[in-house]
C-alpha cells in the first residue's frame, strides 16, 4: 500500500488534491453555510469563468509564452457581443459566433506580431492589451450594455440543483483541450514547441505556426470567458476582464506549468481553480475582508513555485 | 541518393564561413566531414539540413538543384540529421520523440499504441534496454545520444547526417552504432560522418572531406589513401605537434589537497587522493563515472557526508563556493564554458576581475576600469588571449580563448589549487596544444590542478599522475609514463576491471 501512497505524492496535483479536501471538511464543519445548495450553486458559477480564462494563459505558457491582453480582449469581446445584441439586435448564436472570431483573430494578432516581429511576447500582448482596452472603451464610453436578451440571461442564472447551466460551456471546453493537448498532433506539436524549441524545429514541426495557434486558441478562449462573464453578471460591462490577469497566471503556475514551456496540465489548472474559489467562498463565508482574498492568493501562488521548486531540486538530486 | 554540394559560400557579418566548398556524398558510403572548430562545419551541417540558407552555390539531390527554407523541407527531401545539441522534448516520452513529426492517428487522435509499436523498432538496433514509455528527461545523457540516434534513424532517409554521435556515449554503445551504420550503408544510405576522434573517422568512414578556414582542404579522398597523418595536417595546414609542458619536477613535493575516504551526497562512496604543489593529478573516466560531480563536492557545491578533507595540511569543511576561493584559493573550471563559466556579452576585462572585484574596489565600494585594466591586461598577455583588446566580448572569441580567460579570472583571484574539467572540449588541435602548455606552465608556477579528462591522449600528455573513476569511486591510481599504448592499456583495464562496462541508467542530473 506504501507503493500507492507513495505514487500519488509523486503526482503534481497530490498537493492540491489534499489541500481542496482539507478545505471542504474544514469548512463544512466551520461554516453551514457551506454545504448549502445555493451556495454550491454560488461556487460553481464563479468557477466558470476563471477556468476558462486559466486555460486561455495556459496555451500561451504551454509554448512558453504568456498573453498579457487576455482581460483586455475578454472585455472587448463582452462589449462587443453586448452591443450586438443590444444595439443591433442579431440573435444570440450569431452574436456569440461574431464574439468568438474577435477572439481569435484577437489572438491570431498577438501570434503573428511575436512570430513575425521577433520582439518578446511579453511586450507585444502589453501594448495590444492596451490597444484593445482603448476599442473597448472607444465604443462604449464605459457605459455598459444592460438589454440582454432574456433567454441568454436566463441561462447565466439556470440550475438544476447546485449545478449551473454556465458549467457546461467550461466542462466542454477542459475536456476538449485535454484531448486535444494528450492527443492530437498540433496539441503534441504546441508541447513540443514549449519542452524544447530548437529540437521541435528541427524535428520538422512548423514552430512559428504553432506559436501563433497557441496565441488565438488563447484569444479564442478569453472571448469564451468574456461570453459567460456578461451570461452569468446579465449585462455587458466594459470592465469585464480588468481582474483576470492575476487569476490567468495564478491557476496554471499553482497548477505547476513551468513558465519556460511545455508543461502544462489541465486537470491541475482545473484543480487549482477549484482551490481559489474554495478559498475565495470560505473567505466571504467566515467574512473576512474581501481584500484579503488577494493577499492569499498570493501566498498560494508563492507555496506553489515554492513546492514545484523542491519538488524539482529532489529530483534532482535523486 | 547523391547529394551534391556545389560551390557553397556563407557569410556573416564579417566572417566568411564558407567559401566555395564542393562535394559530393554518394549513396552507399560513409562520408567523414572533418575540421577544427571554425573550419565551416557546423554552418555547412546548418545549410544541408535547411537552417541556413547559403548566400552563393546550390545543393543537388540526384542532380536536381533543391533549397530547403526550414529542416521541414530537409526532411521532406530525405535528409534527417543528428545534431549536436541535445534535441528531444524532455517531458515527451522515448517513443514520442522518436516518431515525432509523424505520429500515427487513428480517428484523428494520436494513437500512442502504434506510435510505441513503431518507436521500438529503432532504440532495439542499438539499446533494448531503453524503455519507449520512459520520459526523456530521465534518461542519463548517453541514452539520450542514442535515442537521438534512433530518431533520426527512424526517419529512413536517404542521407543521414552524425554530428559528433559519439560524443556522449560509451565504447560499446559506439559498437553497436557503428554495426547499425555499416548495415544502412550497405542498404546504400549515403551516411555523413562528423567527429573530431580520428580513430573513429579512420575505422568506419569510405571517404573523407576536410574544410579548413572554410574552404575544402580535401574532396572526398578515400580514407586507406589519406591516411591519418595527411588528414591531421588538412585539418590544421601543417604537421601535428604535441603539447611541450616540460620537465616535471615533483619529487618531494608537499600535498595541498588530500581526500580521505569521503562520500558526497551525490553518490560518491570511499573516495582518497592526495594532490601535491606543483602537479597535475589526472581524474580520468567514461562520462557518468561522477568525476564533475566529485569537483562540485570539492569546492562546496555538495555536501561531503563522511571522510576528512586536507587542505594545505589543514582539515576543511567547504560550505560554498565564494568560501572555497576566497579562504581556501580552491576554484573549478567548468567543462561548459558558455553556460557556467564565463558572462559572454562582457569584455574579457570584467569576466577576468569577477572574483576580485572586493579586492580591487575602490575606497568608497566602486571599481574603476583602469584598476580592473590594470589586473586584467598582463594576465590576458601572458596567457596569451588572442583578440583586438581586452575590451572584446568574450562571446567573440573563440572556445580556445574563452578557456584561456577563465584560466586568468582564477589565476588573478590567486587560487593556487584548480580543478579543471575537460579544458579542452571543443577545442580545434591548435589551440589544445596552447592550453596544454600553458596548464603545464601555469603549474610549474606552483599552481596545484586536478584534471578532468575524458580524452585520454591529454590525459597521457598532461598528467603527471592519473586516477581512475568510475561509478562514482576510484578503481586505480597510475603514475603515468607518458608511453600512450601500455598506459591507455592499463586505464581501460581499470575501467573495465569488474565486468560491467555500460554506463547504468542515472537521475538526471548526474552528468
Amino acid at each position: 500500500m506504501t507503493g500507492l501512497f507513495d505514487r500519488i505524492l509523486a503526482k503534481e496535483w497530490s498537493a492540491l488534491a489534499a489541500a481542496i479536501i482539507a478545505g471542504t471538511i474544514g469548512l463544512a464543519l466551520t461554516s453551514p453555510a457551506f454545504l448549502t445548495e445555493f451556495n454550491l450553486y454560488v461556487m460553481l458559477r464563479s468557477f466558470c469563468v476563471v477556468l476558462v480564462v486559466a486555460f486561455a494563459q495556459m496555451l500561451t505558457l504551454a509554448v512558453g509564452q504568456l498573453n498579457l491582453s487576455i482581460g483586455a480582449l475578454g472585455g472587448l469581446v463582452a462589449v462587443l457581443v453586448g452591443g450586438m445584441m443590444e444595439k443591433l439586435g442579431l440573435p444570440i448564436p450569431v452574436a456569440i459566433l461574431a464574439g468568438l472570431l474577435v477572439g481569435a483573430a484577437g489572438g491570431l494578432a498577438n501570434g503573428l506580431l511575436t512570430v513575425r516581429t521577433g520582439i518578446n511576447g511579453f511586450i507585444i500582448t502589453l501594448a495590444t492589451a492596451s490597444a484593445f482596452t482603448g476599442i473597448n472603451l472607444g465604443i462604449t464610453e464605459s457605459v455598459p450594455f444592460y438589454d440582454m436578451p432574456a433567454a441568454f440571461v436566463a441561462f447565466g442564472s439556470a440550475r438544476f440543483s447546485a449545478f449551473p447551466y454556465l458549467l457546461i460551456p467550461p466542462v466542454i471546453v477542459a475536456l476538449a483541450l485535454g484531448l486535444f493537448l494528450a492527443r492530437t498532433i498540433p496539441g503534441r506539436q504546441l508541447l513540443a514547441v514549449g519542452g524544447n524549441p530548437h529540437a521541435a524545429e528541427l524535428s520538422g514541426i512548423p514552430k512559428d505556426r504553432i506559436v501563433v495557434l497557441a496565441h488565438t486558441l488563447s484569444g479564442l478562449l478569453s472571448a469564451v470567458g468574456a461570453i459567460l462573464a456578461v451570461a452569468q453578471l446579465g449585462s455587458a460591462q466594459p470592465t469585464i476582464g480588468a481582474d483576470w490577469l492575476l487569476m490567468s497566471f495564478a491557476a496554471p503556475i499553482i497548477g505547476g506549468a513551468a513558465l519556460t514551456g511545455g508543461h502544462i496540465s489541465v486537470a491541475s489548472t482545473a484543480l487549482a481553480v477549484v482551490l481559489i474559489v474554495l478559498i475565495q467562498n470560505g473567505m466571504v463565508l467566515t467574512q473576512v475582508d474581501p481584500y484579503w482574498v488577494q493577499f492569499v492568493l498570493g501566498a498560494l501562488i508563492l507555496a506553489a513555485v515554492a513546492l514545484n521548486r523542491a519538488r524539482a531540486l529532489r529530483a534532482e538530486r535523486g | 541518393m547523391q547529394l551534391s554540394i556545389e560551390d557553397i559560400g556563407k557569410s556573416f557579418p564579417g566572417v566568411t564561413a564558407l567559401d566555395g566548398v564542393s562535394f559530393t556524398i554518394r549513396p552507399g558510403e560513409i562520408h567523414a566531414l572533418m575540421g577544427e572548430n571554425g573550419a565551416g562545419k557546423s554552418t555547412l551541417i546548418k545549410i544541408i539540413t535547411g537552417l541556413y540558407k547559403p548566400d552563393r552555390g546550390r545543393l543537388t539531390v540526384d542532380g536536381k538543384e533543391v533549397a530547403f527554407s526550414s529542416p521541414r523541407d530537409a526532411i521532406a527531401a530525405g535528409i534527417s540529421a543528428v545534431h549536436q545539441e541535445r534535441n528531444l522534448i524532455p517531458r515527451f516520452m522515448v517513443g514520442e520523440n522518436i516518431v515525432i513529426e509523424r505520429l500515427p492517428t487513428r480517428g484523428g487522435l494520436i494513437d500512442y499504441g502504434a506510435v510505441h509499436r513503431e518507436a521500438r523498432r529503432f532504440p532495439d538496433m542499438i539499446d533494448p534496454s531503453i524503455d519507449t514509455h520512459t520520459e526523456v528527461r530521465r534518461l542519463s545523457v548517453a541514452q539520450m545520444q542514442i535515442v537521438e540516434i534512433a530518431k533520426a534513424l527512424s526517419l529512413e532517409t536517404s542521407v543521414l547526417l552524425l554530428d559528433e554521435p559519439t560524443a556522449s556515449i560509451t565504447g560499446h554503445e559506439t559498437e553497436a552504432l557503428f554495426a547499425v551504420l555499416r548495415r544502412l550503408r550497405d542498404e546504400g544510405k549515403a551516411i555523413v560522418f562528423v567527429s573530431h576522434k580520428l580513430e573513429e573517422v579512420v575505422s568506419i568512414c569510405d571517404r573523407v572531406t576536410v574544410l579548413r578556414d572554410g574552404r575544402v582542404a580535401a574532396a572526398g579522398e578515400p580514407i586507406a589513401t589519406m591516411g591519418r597523418g595527411r588528414i591531421v595536417s588538412a585539418m590544421i595546414g601543417r604537421e601535428e605537434r604535441v603539447a611541450e609542458i616540460g620537465e616535471r619536477r615533483l619529487a618531494g613535493a608537499e600535498p595541498v589537497l588530500e581526500a580521505r575516504s569521503i562520500a558526497t551526497s551525490l553518490g560518491h562512496r570511499d573516495v582518497s587522493f592526495t594532490l601535491r604543489k606543483g602537479e597535475i593529478l589526472g581524474l580520468y573516466g567514461l562520462v557518468g563515472a561522477g568525476r564533475t560531480e566529485l569537483a562540485r563536492a570539492l569546492i562546496g557545491d555538495a555536501r561531503i557526508l563522511s571522510g576528512e578533507v586536507v587542505l594545505r595540511g589543514e582539515r576543511v569543511t567547504i560550505g560554498s563556493v565564494p568560501e572555497a576561493i576566497r579562504r581556501h584559493r580552491l576554484g573549478y573550471i567548468s567543462e561548459d564554458r558558455k553556460a557556467e563559466g564565463l558572462i559572454l556579452a562582457h569584455p574579457i576585462r570584467s569576466n577576468i576581475v569577477i572574483p576580485i572585484w572586493r579586492r580591487i574596489a575602490g575606497s568608497l565600494g566602486l571599481i574603476s576600469r583602469a584598476a580592473e585594466r590594470r589586473v586584467a591586461a598582463p594576465l590576458a598577455q601572458r596567457l596569451e588571449v588572442k583578440a583586438p583588446s581586452i575590451e572584446q566580448a568574450v562571446g567573440k572569441l573563440s572556445g580556445g580563448n574563452q578557456q584561456k580567460v577563465s584560466i586568468a579570472k582564477w589565476l588573478a583571484a590567486g587560487v593556487d589549487i584548480l580543478i579543471i574539467d575537460e579544458p579542452t572540449v571543443g577545442i580545434d588541435i591548435k589551440t589544445k596544444t596552447a592550453i596544454h602548455e600553458l596548464i603545464g606552465e601555469i603549474t610549474r608556477s606552483g599552481v596545484s590542478v586536478l584534471l578532468i579528462s575524458s580524452d585520454m591522449p591529454e590525459m597521457i600528455t598532461l598528467a603527471d599522475r592519473i586516477l581512475v573513476m568510475k561509478d562514482f569511486s576510484i578503481r586505480g591510481e597510475i603514475e603515468n609514463t607518458r608511453r600512450y599504448e601500455a598506459m591507455s592499456q592499463a586505464i581501460m583495464g581499470h575501467i573495465h576491471d569488474g565486468g560491467d562496462d555500460e554506463a547504468k541508467p542515472r537521475e538526471a542530473g548526474h552528468g
